[in-house]
């Protein structure tokens, strides 16, 4: 009898909990006292531990993680072993159009310990792809989950390289989330779970993203009106091209992009930097770079103007108490984005070690899809190419992004404020570090008066950082 | 030139051919008792032969017989209670349990094995002959077959090597006239051994095999040939099996029950009692006496054999090869 | 260090052998006077005599089974068969008797006799002179099989072969006799179960047998020169197999090919596959796979013959297939 498991209910007025992160996935084995789920309410986590022994199914038009749930709604059921979970009797129509056919809603979960395969009647027998005895001594060897590896032996069977390889690749196997339906599609597609997945942090891939990726990678690279050169290339889109391609394409026609710019002095800045790059103390720390610096102030500014900090769910604008900030790195493999978490609330020098350690994971290709979720802000510096001012694309589901641009000396007229009775004319002509500022906004959530208010307060703590400092 | 056998060679003639006679009547008896678990060819009625060929052997002479051969094996020296206790597959047996009737070896008296197979034994008794020769031993090699091997390879090929490389070999052909079933006249076009000689160039001839003193006469010939460097023999011994061609099948359909009478008013046994009753060469008594004795061996034999221990299985695996600390070979 | 052929090799130790035990005999065809078809007593008639190096008529099964009496009575014959093919005849003399009477005869009677002569296909020999048939022999209990690739491993092997109690077939194969190899002057004597690794890799395991091991060395270099490390394992005895030679490799690899020029049907290599499927499942990262001639009658014509035997080609084809799995 397949056991329902419900949004529960903390503390006695609470009517409704956003449904933070699912800590055991569809077809995992569970035990008594496991936690399934956490659950946000009143801006506390709770874990939700299971009453049941048995196996999880959470089914796909189960609420998604993030949103905000009704208590008592459905989230999942635990099974027992060989048995069906009701959503795999659901006929067709009601489920979401992600065209799964009910019969392919039975997916054998045969990595469940015990129990036999749950094979639906109709549907048609699967091959498992076969892992050889020496993959899988040489997994148990070193802890490598083989069902998740690709296999490259000829029949698409799991050989000892291919564990070897996974074992190097990350630390914990289970940061894809992803259906069951969705790796076997990825599997037979030869799709990259992890780029995928990485590129869409937070999401829990269907086998729908899995073949619309897969369909990315059949058609040719678009032309685009560029001339063909001579001699013709033909390069392969990699997953992460493709998903950085939806993402920027739903971030520039989703939203309501306005990019405010401002050219800032930046000498003050400069000069903190050269403090700390001097400052004998910390001979062995990173550097705080300039984007580093840049984090720190605008996190500090961000708690000033929580309305650009703000995540847009569905129909509610979540603000945040806390500043996870993204950083766009260019890789090899194209732009990622990991988050630095609570820039708030930490110092310059902990967000320069934190910011060094994913940009060596980025370069590497060993970010986890917990080091790019989650983020309220974005910064993408383009200043070491020499750009000066650009229109960044927000990075949905934030509501703002920062781009920096070069710091170059310049010629500016200095002290001209200083005195209100005096002409423009009477300032002087001092040579200081200029910065251009591209703040990229969603105008459906925050008009163009906050946002300028925002940024205007940017280019004060980065003309005077001591107003950070003393914040 | 051959020397007749004294009265006491004669009685041993006698007790020998009576040995063969009693434990093959136990044998017989056991087998319908469901004691012997395998195959048991009597040699019933041809005791004359064994008994003749053997006499006129040394202990480290060899001899290489039959699925027939219990004959040949008491008559070389195994003992009646090692017999029986073979056939009734106990580890005392003389293969230790692992042959049964047609796998008896004991190179301690120098029988090299029966054998399952017709004719192998041809070819290793000039083998061994070969080897007496070569090392220069002064030692014979036998080997008893029946008309059955005549029209087999392995009688042309080992008779011819012998002949050629002048073996110390004595080849003993059973002639009784059936191969099982198979009449030897349906075998061949040349029911005779003996008149095979010829062909081969070897020194052959053909006598009474239910007559002893005939048998041992011819033998002696043979064995004195053999070790002088002579070269081989053939000697056809024209004898009759009065049982069945193993024991528990059914004797009937090629030969008549007068045929069977017939030559069983030519037993061996009772020919040499009366020529040694007839020529005062013994005593009735004597006589007597021997018969007792030996029934009284065999009966012992028998109840040794039934007490016997069975072979340990865990040994079963054991010999397939030379293993260290092994007896030399003979 | 000198270099002699294969053939010299065993008749070297055979020479020595002779000298020291008069109970040494060797019988076959044209191995007296004549020296034997391939040489093998070359020169020991003059030395030893007609006794001991005994022309025979063409009676494989008369003078197999003589030669089977002959050791159980105390002397050590050495069967001089020429072509495998030939003893064919004697099959029941060698599995019936043979093979049988230590165990028979509870070890009382020793079975010291050596069987040697040339398998192998090519020249065309044709199918009557291109047997090998080994697996029947390493199928039936109480032989020993013994098929040396080198000259080195022969002269080793042949003077074990002389000195067990057990029947041994020695089994040369004929494009081996002639080649030269390095060979100590002194006595030695390789123990039989002991397999030689011929060459040394990373990326799979491949057992070759007698004359595939040449052809698979080289197989094995010119893939050295594609950075493809491939280990070499020749058995050098097929009863006794030296299985824990194999599975330390295959430990080390993960991937086993054998290489052997006679059938696949029931043969070493569908041996050795089962014995590595029982001892060895967890190290395989691919089936075991076995490279054979084809399961066809060894015909006459160059190009025939040719199509049928395992060639450096196709064992190359075999082990970039099996590492491709």
């Amino acid at each position: 009898m397949a056991v329902e498991i419900v949004m529960p209910r903390f503390g006695w007025t609470m009517e409704e909990g956003l449904l933070a992160e699912w800590t055991k996935q569809d077809g995992d084995s569970v035990r008594v006292g496991d936690v399934l789920f956490t659950v946000e309410s009143d801006k506390a986590l709770n874990e939700v531990e299971s009453f049941e022994n048995g196996i999880l199914r959470i089914p796909p038009n189960s609420p998604p993680v993030g949103s905000t749930v009704r208590v008592g709604a459905l989230l999942a059921y635990v099974v027992q072993p060989g048995e069906r979970a009701p959503f795999e009797d659901q006929p067709a129509s009601t489920l979401p159009p992600a065209t799964l056919a009910a019969s392919e809603l039975a997916t054998p979960t045969a990595e469940v310990a015990g129990g036999a395969l749950p094979a639906a009647p109709d549907a048609p027998a699967r091959p498992r792809h076969a892992v050889s005895p020496r993959a899988r001594r040489v997994a148990a060897e070193l802890n490598v989950d083989f069902t998740r590896v690709r296999g490259s032996g000829r029949t698409g069977r799991v050989i000892e390289r291919d564990v070897r390889a996974a074992s190097q690749l990350r630390p914990a196997p289970s940061e894809v989330r992803a259906s069951p339906l969705a790796r076997r599609a990825a599997a037979e597609l030869g799709v990259d779970l992890e780029q995928l997945s990485a590129v869409r942090p937070g999401q829990r891939l269907e086998r729908a993203d899995v073949e619309a990726a897969a369909r990315q990678a059949a058609r040719p690279p678009a032309a685009a009106g560029v001339v063909a050169p001579a001699t013709k290339q033909v390069v392969p889109v990699s997953s992460v091209r493709r998903l950085t391609a939806e993402r920027m394409l739903a971030g520039a026609h989703n939203t309501a992009p306005v990019t405010l710019t401002t050219e800032v002095d930046a000498t003050e800045l400069v000069r903190l930097r050269t403090q700390l790059k001097s400052d004998s103390q910390a001979a062995a720390q990173p550097i705080p770079s300039y984007t580093d610096l840049m984090a720190k102030l605008v996190a500090q500014v961000l708690l000033e103007h929580p309305a650009l900090n703000a995540r847009l769910e569905g129909d509610d604008l979540l603000l945040s108490s806390a500043v996870h900030i993204g950083l766009a790195v260019d890789t090899e493999r194209g732009l990622l984005v990991p988050v630095v978490r609570d820039v708030q609330a930490k110092g310059l020098r902990q967000i320069a070690r934190e910011a060094a350690a994913l940009i060596d994971s980025a370069r590497a290709g060993r970010l986890s899809a917990d080091e790019m979720r989650g983020s309220t802000f974005t910064i993408t510096n383009l200043g070491m190419y020499e750009i000066d001012a650009f229109t960044p694309i927000i990075n949905l589901p934030e509501c703002a992004i920062l781009g920096l641009g070069r710091i170059v000396p310049k010629q500016v007229v200095v002290d001209a404020a200083a005195d209100p009775r005096a002409t423009p004319e009477a300032g002087r002509v001092a040579i200081r570090q200029m910065m251009f500022l591209s703040l990229t906004f969603d105008h459906r959530l925050v008009d163009g008066a906050p946002a300028a208010r925002a940024l205007q307060r940017i280019k004060q703590f980065v003309e005077q950082p001591f107003l950070w400092l003393v914040n | 030139m051959t020397t007749q056998p004294n009265q006491a060679d004669m009685l041993q003639l006698y007790r020998t051919m009576l040995v063969i006679r009693r434990t093959e009547e136990q044998l017989a008896k056991s087998h319908q008792a469901g004691l012997i678990p395998g195959a048991c060819h009597t040699y019933v009625g041809e005791e004359a032969v064994a008994t003749g060929v053997c006499a006129n052997l040394n202990q480290d002479d060899v001899v290489f017989s039959t699925h027939r051969g219990h004959g040949h094996a008491l008559a070389k020296g195994v003992s009646p209670r090692e017999l029986i206790a073979e056939l009734f597959g106990r580890a005392t047996g003389v293969s230790r349990g692992r042959g049964g009737s047609m796998h008896l070896f004991s190179p301690e008296v120098g029988l090299l094995g029966t054998t399952g197979i017709v004719g192998p034994n041809i070819l290793q008794a000039a083998g061994a002959g070969y080897t007496f020769k070569l090392l220069k031993t002064g030692r014979v090699s036998v080997g008893f077959f029946g008309d059955g091997a005549v029209s087999n390879g392995a009688f042309h090929e080992g008779v011819n090597l012998a002949t050629v490389w002048d073996l110390p070999v004595i080849f003993v052909c059973e002639n009784n006239m059936y191969a099982t079933e198979v009449p030897f006249s349906k075998a061949t076009r040349n029911p005779q051994v003996a008149n095979r000689g010829p062909a081969y160039g070897i020194n052959a001839c053909a006598v009474d095999g239910n007559d002893v003193l005939a048998v041992y006469a011819a033998a002696q010939e043979a064995v004195a040939r053999a070790r002088s460097g002579g070269g081989p023999t053939l000697i056809e011994c024209r004898t009759y099996r009065t049982r069945s061609h193993a024991e528990g099948m059914r004797d009937v359909g090629y030969r008549t029950r007068d045929e069977v009478d017939d030559w069983k008013t030519r037993d061996p046994i009772q020919a040499l009692k009366d020529h040694l009753l007839a020529s005062d060469l013994a005593a009735a008594g004597d006589l007597q006496a021997i018969e007792a004795q030996v029934q009284a061996l065999v009966d012992e034999a028998a109840e040794f054999a039934k007490s016997s221990p069975w072979p340990d299985p865990d040994t079963a695996t054991r010999y397939i090869y030379s293993e260290p600390g092994g007896q030399p070979h003979a | 260090m000198r270099e002699i052929t294969f053939v010299d090799a065993t008749r070297e130790v055979l020479a020595e052998a002779m000298a020291r035990d008069p109970s040494i005999f060797v019988v076959g065809e044209g191995i007296g006077a004549r020296g034997g078809n391939f040489m093998t007593t070359a020169g020991l008639f003059d030395r030893f005599g007609p006794e001991r190096l005994r022309d025979t008529p063409i009676s494989e099964r008369g003078f197999v089974g003589l030669c089977t009496g002959a050791a159980m009575a105390g002397a050590r014959p050495i069967v001089d068969f020429m072509f495998v093919d030939f003893i064919l005849d004697a099959m029941g003399e060698l599995i019936n008797q043979m093979a049988k009477v230590q165990y028979m005869s509870s070890g009382r009677l020793k079975m010291p006799l050596v069987l040697r002569g040339a398998i192998g296909i090519g020249s065309s020999s044709a199918t009557h002179h291109s047997g090998s048939y080994y697996p029947t022999f390493v199928n039936v209990p109480g032989f020993r099989v013994v098929v040396p690739a080198t000259p080195h491993d022969a002269k080793g092997l042949f003077a074990t072969a002389l000195q067990s109690d057990d029947p041994v077939l020695f089994l040369e194969h004929k494009s081996l006799l002639y080649n030269k190899g390095p060979v100590p002057e002194e006595s030695y004597s390789i123990p039989f179960g002991q397999a030689r690794i011929a060459r040394e890799g990373q990326a799979i395991t491949v057992v070759a047998l007698t004359s595939m091991v040449k052809k698979t060395l080289d197989a094995a270099e010119q893939l050295a020169q594609e950075g493809v490390s491939v280990e070499v394992i020749d058995p050098r005895t097929l009863a006794p197999l030296d299985i824990n030679t194999i599975l330390e490799s295959l430990h080390k690899t993960g991937r086993l090919l054998i290489v052997d020029e006679w059938f696949g049907p029931c043969g070493i290599g569908a041996e050795i596959g089962m014995q590595v499927m029982d001892l060895a499942f967890d190290d395989l990262d691919a089936p075991v796979r076995r490279l054979n001639c084809l399961h066809t009658p060894t015909p006459y014509s160059p190009t025939l013959e040719a199509a049928v035997v395992p060639n450096t080609q196709t064992i190359t084809q075999a082990i970039r297939d099996l590492l491709a799995e």
